[in-house]
């Protein structure tokens, strides 16, 4: 027998255009809470669902107990004792606990089901993971903690030897959290391995035994918790990027600001104060996953209840609505453009134009359609078969110009709104998209960008306010900052 | 192959994908025309009285109120909506328009407030959909039930004699030479609804609307003026359907129209109007509700009963569905 419960070794896994790990290597022993660490897109989650069997890697072997694992599915997986529980908990909202716990392994007589023997063996489940509540209770009822405690003991039923929470803390209090770490050290206790993946360095600190670090698809050091301190972990994360990235040269724009935010605040979930963005200026919004960035941009666009106290060219910004928004002149690129921003249906020149036909004549919306979009569309050189062609046939790049081309038709834009505008991008569309903003920028536009890629935020923003938890924690300027500076502040909520 | 799209656009008949697109639309639409057409050669052929102009002439007579019901549905059908209610809205303006007129109002008003009346029910029910985003399949349920209920109430379910001038009566019963005046109705209203939907703004976001509502929202259009106007417009024009009836019968009768829903959602989707939105149009509808009623005169002139006819209407309807599926995959693939 090995020491070592699971050695995953050389994990190589390639995605079309880019090498998501690159001769991974992670080891976790019995007993222990191994914490997995790294930067946005570092390779964590595509590692783990590897683990789970979601994905097979294209090179690498992994041995569980020193015996060779090669899941075809994540069913095998949790067979041969791997249970992951995702962020998303895979639970049925509208079934009781213990019809959860037990699915698809219910006991039965005949065609009928034994209640009082599933009841019974749910009651175990719970009770081995200390939860109090009832396993009558239906799953959508619950608090989120118990929730997630539920899905750790479903985990518990197929007796699995390797455990991996994926960021649960991004869903529970601090309370809710003490209550799963005490499930977790009890896990531990009885000899299982835990894996535990969290952004926040804290937790990390006092749950973890050990932690691996990932950046860019490679392992980069293991580290013992107990003689490690959190700023060299978070140097590790962040890697030696020292110098300066700011590809932006020219100097800051400079007078009034033309986008004032005093406040906006939706209570338990944001509380971000004094940003502010200058005609020709773009203000890049960085933070974690869940830190409040998209909620931000939704909420000064209409689309989210929040008090906003803000001002638009020196007068009160009233938004109640998008098409409010709007009206005031400003303007959302949205997070997923297949789901938000397009309709996906129509043609390039009907996406183009809707938002521009609100206005007399009223007529003629195809014509007049075509005859407006052509100049956007020929400045930013989108790309289709013609503007007749359906615009869910375009690339990624060019489905956001169509978006984009939304808005300049529509004309008016004094802000504009950039979330995550280049998620599954290739490298060449990302920078002619910022090449197109930046061209919006220089005529005279506030540009708001909130981007989970750091280096397209230094390299393309004039300044970067840091989001963190709901709040902007620090400023920086992108020229005189290093990204490394930036990126601990990212992670850690507070400057180094 | 691909261009940028501005001066130097190459042509949308240069991209294969979407000439074969556009080959499977033409399929589509031509396909129920010649389907129409066929069924049409087949039906003198069988039956010689077919096509005497008197029997066209019942036939459109026949087609046309569930035709412009079916025209206003479609509009609903376009924002991914649907309006269950139509039946009962036709028989409270068949009613309404009865009773006002025997009370003393004069016929033009009579028929604006009858057919108001129903506007405004279709955008209550449209308006509580659109702004508590409930399902308009619920709304218009309910407004099924609560309207006929409410059309019993107004006459404890007796008819109401109409009365009215013999102008009223020619409204709905009238012809000019062979055409009935509630065919040409019908031509009228669907050629203005074609006009709206292709011509105006408005009819811009209605695709738009049923295409990608959240998008639709996020650039600012009025997604839920849009939805409660296109149930205002069904709900109008199932009103005038039920004038037009009553006009025809000299009586108002509470029990009409029961089912008519179906009739025009049928007519909708053999159209081949997208149930889920963004896709489709009145013309379809229109052929969709002249075949399904020349399938109907067909079994009538052979003598088959109405149980017959609705079997057949049932396959018939299955296989134009399967049909525009087939087509559609196709045309994804390619």
């Amino acid at each position: 027998m090995s020491t070592e419960r699971l050695r995953m070794t050389g994990i190589v896994k390639r995605f079309p255009g880019t090498v998501a790990l690159d001769g991974v290597e992670l080891s976790v022993r019995p007993g222990e809470v191994h914490c997995l660490l790294g930067e946005n897109g570092a390779g964590k989650s595509t590692l783990m669902k590897i683990l789970s069997g979601s994905y097979r890697p294209d090179e690498g072997t992994i041995l569980l107990d020193g015996q060779p694992y090669t899941p075809a599915t994540p069913h095998a997986g949790l067979a041969a004792g791997v249970a992951v529980i995702y962020q998303e908990l895979d639970l049925l909202p509208d079934l009781t606990v213990a019809q959860n716990l037990l699915l698809g392994r219910t006991p039965r007589l005949g065609p009928f089901v034994r209640r009082a023997e599933r009841a019974r063996l749910a009651r175990r489940a719970l009770d081995r993971v200390g939860a109090r509540f009832p396993v009558t209770a239906k799953v959508r009822d619950l608090p989120i903690a118990a929730q997630q405690l539920t899905a750790i003991a479903k985990a518990l039923t197929a007796d699995a030897r390797v455990i991996v929470m994926d960021e649960p803390s991004a869903t529970l209090g601090e309370s809710e959290l003490l209550a799963v770490f005490e499930v977790i050290r009890s896990l531990v206790a009885e000899g299982r391995s835990v894996i535990f993946i969290s952004h926040r360095m804290d937790e990390v600190m006092e749950i973890g035994d050990r932690a691996t670090v990932l950046r860019d698809g490679r392992a980069v050091g293991v580290y013992d918790l107990a003689v490690t301190g959190a700023d060299e972990i978070v140097a590790a994360m962040i890697g030696e990027a020292g110098e300066l990235v700011g590809a932006t040269d020219r100097p800051a724009p400079g007078g009034e600001p033309l986008l004032s935010v005093e406040r906006v605040h939706v209570p338990g979930l944001l509380d971000v104060r004094g940003i502010e963005v200058r005609p020709g200026e773009v203000v890049g919004l960085a933070g974690l996953g869940g830190a409040g960035r998209t909620t931000l941009l939704r909420a000064l666009f209409g689309d989210v209840k929040a008090q906003v106290t803000a001002r638009l060219d020196g007068r009160p910004l009233k938004v109640g609505s998008p098409a409010a928004a709007v009206r005031a002149g400003l303007a959302l690129v949205p997070e997923s453009r297949k789901e938000q921003g397009l309709m996906l249906g129509l043609s390039v020149s009907r996406n183009a134009a809707v938002g521009a036909l609100g206005r007399p004549p009223w007529l003629l919306p195809g014509r007049l359609g075509r005859r407006l979009t052509a100049p956007a569309l020929a400045d930013l050189g989108v790309r289709a078969a013609g503007p007749g062609q359906p615009v869910g046939q375009l690339s990624g790049g060019n489905q956001q110009k169509v978006v984009l081309a939304k808005w300049i038709t529509r004309g008016g834009i004094r802000v504009l709104l950039l979330d995550e505008p280049t998620r599954g991008l290739d490298v060449g569309a990302k920078a002619d998209l910022y090449r197109q903003v930046r061209h919006l920028a220089d005529q005279g536009v506030a540009v708001l960008l909130a981007s989970s890629e750091l280096n397209e935020l230094t390299a393309n923003a004039d300044r970067i306010q840091v989001l963190y938890e709901g709040r902007n924690v620090a400023r920086f300027d992108p020229r005189v900052s290093a990204e490394n500076v930036i990126a601990h502040t990212v992670i850690t909520g507070a400057t180094p | 192959m691909t261009a940028s799209i501005g001066s130097s656009v190459t042509s949308a008949t240069g991209e294969p994908g979407t000439r074969s697109r556009r080959g499977a639309d033409l399929i589509v639409k031509s396909n129920l025309l010649l389907v129409f057409l066929g069924l049409c050669v087949v039906a003198s052929l069988l039956a010689p009285q077919f096509l005497t102009g008197r029997n066209i002439a019942n036939l459109l007579q026949q087609s046309s109120l569930t035709g412009i019901v079916a025209i206003g549905m479609t509009m609903v059908v376009l924002t991914a909506g649907i309006d269950l209610s139509v039946g009962s809205v036709a028989a409270f303006g068949g009613m309404t328009v009865a009773l006002l007129m025997t009370s003393g109002v004069p016929v033009l008003p009579a028929i604006l407030l009858s057919v108001v009346a129903g506007a405004a029910f279709g955008a209550f029910m449209g308006g509580l959909s659109a702004y508590l985003t409930l399902p308009s399949f619920m709304t218009t349920l309910a407004g099924l039930t609560a309207v006929r209920g409410l059309t019993y109430l107004l006459t404890d379910g007796k008819p109401a004699e109409a009365g009215g001038s013999e102008g009223f009566q020619l409204l709905g019963g009238g012809f000019i030479g062979y055409v009935p005046i509630v065919g040409i109705i019908f031509v009228v209203v669907t050629l203005l609804a074609a006009g709206i939907l292709r011509g105006t703004t408005f009819g811009e976001y209605v695709y738009a609307v049923g295409s990608n509502k959240e998008a639709a929202r996020l650039s600012g259009l009025p997604v839920r003026g849009v939805i409660t106007t296109v149930f205002a417009v069904s709900g109008g024009l199932a009103a005038l359907a039920g004038v037009l009836l009553t006009s025809r019968l000299t009586v108002g009768q509470p029990t009409a129209f029961n089912g008519l829903e179906l009739d025009a959602i049928a007519a909708v989707v053999l159209g081949g109007t997208n149930l889920f939105g963004g896709r489709g149009g009145v013309f379809g509808t229109f052929v969709a509700v002249l075949l399904l009623s020349v399938l109907r005169n067909l079994c009538n002139l052979l003598g088959l009963g109405s149980f017959f006819q609705m079997v057949v209407t049932g396959l018939i309807l299955l296989v134009a569905l399967v049909l525009n599926l087939l087509i559609e995959r196709r045309g994804a693939r390619a």
